[in-house]
């Protein structure tokens, strides 16, 4: 993929400043664990930086191990983890309907196809414009008020599909309650990196009328297109400052913020 | 009606987000009294003596479960479990948003119970919300002198750090929520040894849930025998059941230990107008499902395990006779297949499948083996990996296969069909 110099520039400055205002937030998130524990620092550091560009960008993961004295591999490996850390670019809205037990006995079904048929997008998928992000998500923890989904973690209850009409217009229109997120950089048609397909017949594992196994394409040539189409270099250097402290460590004692 | 306001007590009512409204209620004072009054085993003892069993699922004695940390003198974590996200429970993110000072005070005394100065709070990172409230709380607890150096003026120090998890029903595991914390994958451990003696950062470390620290407060407040004498004696207490599904006025629900489904039922306003319940599930989406001919059993520990099932994190799912068991049984296998962390191959390989199977039956390509064969793959697969989650996929999946096998018999193509087409 090649990156147009400007481009690079613009990053470059970019993401420079989001370190930098992340920066002091991630010596505070180390300082509340004990010394010489500083990787659980590392996913509080990783939502920072989501939380500041939308997204857990490269460069974001190579500061990251860079403050913690860690290995690249070592933060990629923990971010690829968890669903929550979006290692590519998503839309302004991410749109995550409840597709679990209580939600599905009281019509997310329903919720879920108008999503799907208004965004003309699937499960994972963000639309053209790079407005949504959607993903059919777990069980949200507000089954008293099925069907429910977040927006942005934000929570949105008692869902209809008028109420998911009502919802889309107001993002287009910019009035919706819940903020839109950052966007540093223009999402792809997906987000999840070598993780879930569209869960969509034919597609692989799924049964398809001309695949009734559902064994679909196993010879791993999509996911080496996947992985080809969707690559992000890492394009600014990560300052090079350890943020751990040194020193033995002291366990299980009292620390507070007048310690440092 | 049996709905008691203990846990719940003063929610929407009351802003209890504020630290002055949590004290003119008696907030505090237990953990005043314990810091001033109270050696840390006395309260482990209050705790046993009270039989308060572990609220997040597995019902272990939470006086027991500290009393197998070693007295060596080494540092050790307490560390609350806000990880919630069985299927169909959200009694901890209602405490955390409404009252996360009592959930605070709770983490307070559990820690100096087992001698910590250093408790975690892992707070599940879908709860966005939650996290700024507690946070909020804790600046203000910590403002007020409650949280620090010298609380109360004691040689006892205390620090609480709130972590966020980021999407992953299996840190909620306590060996994975572990791992979470030290920044690592959340992949469950294996056991022994278990957290009392290696926990967090290989240090002496309990993991508790939020209710059960939450409840801490209370048996302080009103004496181990308080707790003991209400519901069954090996259930006692009281607990937060979340109600969902085909009921009329679903939500948390605090009650006596004990107290019939049926009244459960009830309390939260019955089935929806000319429906029946044909089902029900009672401990979140791990358990397997009860019938309409159940509805009479008292709602404890000891007899749900005994009919085949479990009380869990308290989380009830109501069905009536509108429930498509087929694409319920789907919601449940594909969450468990989707939240798998991959390490042991029964869970993950046979996750994927069942859901797969179950996908096929459900767009017409199954055929009438499949229905034995979701049997057998999620039988096959249990008690046979790491932690739990892959031994919670068979329960549900079997008992409404078994129960319902019209349902599932009616999605097949039948073998004259396949001729046909062939």
């Amino acid at each position: 993929m090649s990156v147009a110099p400007e481009q690079t520039a613009s990053a470059e400055r970019d993401f420079a400043t989001t370190a930098h205002a992340v920066e002091s937030e991630a010596r505070r998130l180390i300082a509340s664990y004990p010394r010489g524990h500083a990787r659980s620092a590392m996913l509080p550091i990783l939502h920072a930086f989501q939380n500041a560009e939308g997204w857990v960008s490269p460069e974001a993961m190579a500061q990251t191990a860079a403050w913690l004295d860690e290995p690249l591999s070592v933060v990629e490996s923990t971010a690829s983890f968890y669903t929550l850390f979006h290692r590519r670019p998503v839309g302004r809205y991410m749109l995550q309907p409840c597709r679990n037990l209580s939600c599905i006995i009281n019509g997310a079904g329903d919720i879920m196809a108008r999503f799907r048929e208004r965004l003309g997008v699937q499960h994972l998928e963000t639309t053209p414009d790079g407005l949504f992000s959607y993903e059919e998500a777990e069980c949200l923890a507000a089954c008293d008020r099925a069907p429910c989904m977040q927006v942005n973690l934000q929570f949105v209850y008692d869902l209809t599909p008028e109420k998911v009409d009502a919802m889309l217009e107001a993002m287009h229109a910019g009035t919706f309650a819940v903020p839109p997120l950052p966007q540093t950089a223009s999402p792809g048609r997906d987000w999840h990196v070598a993780q879930e397909g569209a869960k969509a017949p034919g597609a692989r594992g799924v049964p398809s009328p001309n695949d009734p196994g559902g064994l679909g394409d196993k010879s791993g040539v999509e996911m080496i297109e996947r992985l080809t189409r969707d690559a992000y270099p890492v394009r600014v250097r990560p300052t090079k400052e350890r943020l751990v402290v040194d020193g033995p460590a002291r366990l299980g004692s009292p620390i507070g913020p007048s310690e440092h | 009606m049996p709905v008691v306001n203990v846990l719940t007590d003063g929610i929407g009512e009351v802003n209890l987000r504020d630290i002055d409204v949590y004290r003119n209620r008696g907030g505090y004072a237990q953990w005043q009294r314990a810091l001033t009054e109270l050696q840390p085993e006395n309260i482990a003892q209050m705790t046993s003596d009270s039989g308060l069993r572990g609220r997040g699922g597995a019902g272990f004695p939470t006086g027991r479960k500290w009393s197998f940390l070693p007295k060596n003198g080494r540092p050790r974590y307490l560390v609350c479990n806000c990880d919630e996200a069985e299927p169909g429970t959200f009694k901890d993110h209602m405490l955390l948003l409404e009252t996360p000072h009592q959930v605070l005070e709770g983490i307070l005394l559990g820690a100096y119970a087992i001698g910590s100065h250093h408790a975690f709070m892992y707070i599940r990172g879908e709860f966005e919300q939650g996290y700024r409230v507690f946070m909020e709380a804790l600046a203000q607890a910590r403002a007020a002198g409650f949280v620090g150096q010298n609380v109360f003026g004691t040689d006892y120090g205390i620090e609480v750090t709130v972590h966020r998890g980021a999407g992953a029903y299996i840190c909620g595991e306590e060996t994975a929520l572990l791992n979470s914390l030290e920044g690592k994958r959340g992949e469950p451990r294996l056991k022994p040894p278990f957290p009392a003696v290696k926990g967090l950062y290989g240090e002496p470390t309990v993991v508790n849930n939020v209710e059960t620290l939450a409840t801490l407060p209370h048996i302080l407040k009103n004496g181990p025998q308080w707790f003991a004498s209400v519901g069954p004696p090996r259930s006692p207490g009281f607990k937060i059941v979340s109600v969902s599904g085909h009921v009329r006025r679903p939500g948390n629900y605090e009650v006596p230990l004990g107290t019939p489904l049926r009244e459960l039922l009830e309390i939260a306003g019955g089935p929806r107008e000319g429906r029946t319940i044909v089902a029900v599930q009672p401990g979140g989406g791990s358990s397997a499902c009860l019938f309409a001919e159940d509805l009479d059993l008292p709602y404890d520990f000891d007899t749900m395990a005994q009919h085949g099932t479990m009380l869990g994190s308290g989380a009830i799912v109501f069905f009536d006779e509108t429930t498509n068991f087929v694409e319920a049984a789907l919601a449940l296998v594909r969450f468990f297949a989707h939240e798998s962390c991959g390490q042991c191959t029964p869970c993950r390989e046979g996750g994927h499948w069942l859901e797969v199977t179950l996908n096929r039956i459900l767009s017409g390509g199954g055929l009438d083996s499949d229905i034995d064969l979701l049997l057998s793959v999620s039988h096959q697969l249990t008690g046979i990996n790491l932690c739990p989650l892959g031994d919670s996929i068979e329960p549900f999946l079997a008992s409404v296969v078994r129960r319902f096998e019209p349902q599932f018999r009616g999605y097949v193509r039948r073998p004259e069909s396949i001729l046909v087409s062939a």
